[in-house]
């Protein structure tokens, strides 16, 4: 060990330092931890928003308070009534010599009150004024609005969420099916409360490729030809129904589906 | 090797099980009235009647609820369409939704209306049911109540509830009242008793009017058979209210003050043989009405503090309070298919307002709500409506309602005030 001499304490005398050391590592690690966070953001997914899907609304209502049990009960209100069915009339024939303008069977008529009765168009025999008119334009709603995809026939609760097995395929198209008739199916309030306890009718219905009702008939009638007349009525009016898959066609055509229905 | 041939047997029994049909269950259909057109009737020389009989038809049928009645005012077909199939052109009454269609012919012969009715079912362009029905002149509603019966057993096949009973009520004239008897419509009606204050009658299956009446003074009970003269059958002394015939017409109830309280009593149809049936001394029980048995009575007690609905035996044994919800319950009638009991309530916004009763679940259901006033229930024979008094239109009225309250309708009456009504099977 050797005695320090003055001149090592005298400030001027360079002296060794490792702040370049701490620089340098400094740097590096500000380095590493900048790439880190860069790496990071980029590995991370951006939340996806569609902007398509419907939002869902809430709003917060004050709870009622339960109603006191020794009061009287008291009506719910009524809902809404349902929209009016309306028939569309069928076509009238029209005789081939006669020149008509066939409109589009999907164009919706839609009156326009500034267009100009000249030309007049030549009188069509069975041409539909008033209340008929009326019933055409409200059909052709009707029919644009049968044609727009039923959200609620997508799929089902318990499902195959992938569905692609032909099984489940034909399981989810009878699912569908079933659904499609219900909301049609109506029976009449004559039915004496006992008949809804037991009336079943059987029928059995063929399918076409494209979803055509090719034919329906009574298996087995129950015993009120109101019941029967009804369940075949409400498979009519589903009718066409959501094309079949494609292997069920051939069993749909030929053989068709029993359906049992009970009030 | 008994095990594999076993196995090879269950295999094959399986195959055609695998390759057994499903059958898709469809149930859960929504119950929905039948658009029904009744074509106005062809008449020859019978105009006026085949208007009246007309009105009443289509009144009969409303009411009933279970058909939605489409406005003639739309009907597409011609006005002089035949009754045969062949002659109907059904495309232009499916046209204009309906489903079931009437068609009537409506001939006169002397003093004889002779009404022909063929109910067709619109979608099969088929006749379902043909109806011949006749009878005096001047009696078209009534032949109109007996084709609604027809038509209404045809599609429920159970019986109608118009022609096989009557109505008895009081109609109010200044500070009097009067008891009249009238078909169920409220049509024919004739005047049973107006001396004064006449009130709260009862029809016996007999046709027997029992009324209450204080033509002598103190509030007593009267009778007047069918086609006979006006008879006192209790004590004047007393006074004696709310009388109500047995379903076969042999038995009279009726509530009668006693001491400081008010007791039911049950006697023979002269009022003989009275019987006290309840006794609690200080309070009042009135209001009874007969089960369809002729079992029971359900009441009106305030035993507990205020009206409650009570039933008991026919002997006054086995009381049991039946409502328990409401703070004032009265005027009991028991539907004659049994299950039920129609009762007026004052609610707690102090509404009187009409609701059934279970019997068996004691499940209360409101039948009116929010339209004036409605009280004294009474059904039709067949338990399918209710008739009640209801101040919905001013002054109080008839008014008849299915019992899920969804059709309410007025009866077709005079202007006036009435009360009480009761709707009894009349032989």
């Amino acid at each position: 060990m050797t005695a320090l001499s003055p001149i090592d304490y005298s400030l001027l005398q360079p002296r060794k330092s490792r702040i370049s050391a701490f620089v340098v590592i400094s740097v590096v690690l500000h380095v590493v931890v900048a790439g880190a966070g860069l790496w990071l953001s980029k590995q991370e997914r951006t939340p996806r928003i569609d902007l398509d899907a419907k939002p869902i609304k809430a709003s917060l209502v004050r709870l009622g308070k339960e109603r006191d049990e020794t009061f009287l009960p008291r009506k719910e209100p009524k809902p809404p009534p349902p929209p009016k069915e309306v028939k569309a009339p069928e076509p009238t024939p029209v005789a081939a010599t006669e020149p008509v303008p066939v409109p589009k069977p999907a164009a919706i008529p839609i009156p326009t009150p500034e267009a100009k009765p000249e030309p007049a168009p030549q009188p069509v025999k069975g041409e539909k004024t008033g209340e008929a008119r009326r019933n055409d334009l409200f059909a052709a709603f009707d029919r644009t609005a049968e044609a727009a995809p039923d959200e609620e026939l997508e799929g089902a609760a318990d499902g195959d969420p992938l569905g692609d097995s032909a099984v489940q395929e034909g399981e989810r198209y009878y699912g569908m099916l079933t659904a499609q008739i219900k909301r049609n199916y109506s029976l009449p309030d004559t039915l004496s409360e006992q008949e809804r306890l037991y009336l079943k009718a059987l029928i059995r219905i063929k399918i076409g490729r494209a979803g055509q009702l090719l034919d329906a008939t009574l298996v087995k009638a129950s015993e009120n030809p109101q019941f029967d007349n009804a369940v075949l009525a409400a498979v009519k009016r589903t009718a066409p129904f959501s094309p079949p898959p494609e292997h069920l066609v051939a069993q749909l055509e030929d053989r068709g589906v029993p359906m049992e229905f009970g009030p | 090797m008994k095990r594999s041939l076993l196995l090879l047997a269950v295999l094959l029994l399986s195959v055609p099980a695998l390759a057994q049909e499903q059958v898709l269950q469809i149930s859960g259909a929504n119950f929905r009235p039948v658009p029904m057109a009744v074509a106005p009737p062809s008449s020859a020389g019978a105009e006026a009647a085949a208007k009246s009989f007309d009105e009443a038809l289509r009144f009969d049928l409303a009411v009933l609820g279970i058909f939605q009645m489409l406005d003639p005012k739309g009907f597409l077909a011609d006005a002089n369409e035949g009754l045969d199939a062949s002659a109907i052109r059904f495309s232009r009454w499916s046209d204009v939704g309906a489903e079931s269609l009437v068609k009537t012919v409506v001939s006169q012969q002397g003093e004889t209306l002779k009404v022909e009715a063929r109910v067709y079912d619109v979608g099969s362009a088929k006749q379902v049911q043909r109806f011949v029905e006749e009878g005096h002149v001047n009696t078209p509603r009534r032949l109109a109540h007996r084709v609604a019966d027809a038509i209404y057993t045809h599609y429920t096949r159970e019986p109608g509830p118009f022609s096989t009973g009557r109505i008895t009520y009081t109609r109010q004239n200044g500070r009097n009242r009067s008891v009249w008897v009238a078909d169920w419509d409220g049509s024919h009606a004739q005047v049973a008793a107006s001396s004064g204050l006449d009130i709260l009658p009862d029809l016996s299956i007999d046709g027997t009017v029992a009324f209450t009446s204080y033509r002598s003074g103190n509030p007593s009970l009267w009778i007047l058979p069918k086609g006979g003269k006006a008879q006192r059958i209790s004590n004047g002394s007393r006074t004696t209210t709310g009388a109500a015939w047995s379903p076969d017409g042999k038995r009279i109830a009726y509530a009668q003050a006693k001491g400081e309280g008010t007791q039911i009593f049950v006697a023979n149809a002269d009022g003989s043989g009275a019987q006290q049936i309840t006794d609690t001394a200080a309070f009042i029980n009135t209001s009874p009405a007969w089960s369809p048995d002729g079992k029971r009575i359900a009441f009106v007690s305030n035993r507990f503090g205020n009206p409650q609905i009570f039933v008991m035996n026919a002997d006054g044994s086995g009381v049991q309070r039946l409502t328990y919800q409401g703070k004032y319950n009265q005027t009991p009638a028991w539907s004659p298919r049994g299950d039920t009991i129609a009762f007026t309530a004052r609610d707690e916004r102090n509404a009187f307002d009409v609701f059934l009763i279970d019997v068996g679940t004691r499940k209360v259901t409101r039948l009116t709500q929010g339209q004036g006033n409605n009280e004294e229930p009474t059904f039709s024979p067949n338990g399918r409506l209710v008739m009640f008094t209801s101040t919905r239109s001013g002054s109080s009225q008839l008014w008849v309602s299915t019992l899920d309250g969804n059709t309410q309708h007025r009866l077709p009456m005079k202007a006036g005030v009435y009360l009480a009504p009761a709707w009894s099977r009349v032989r």
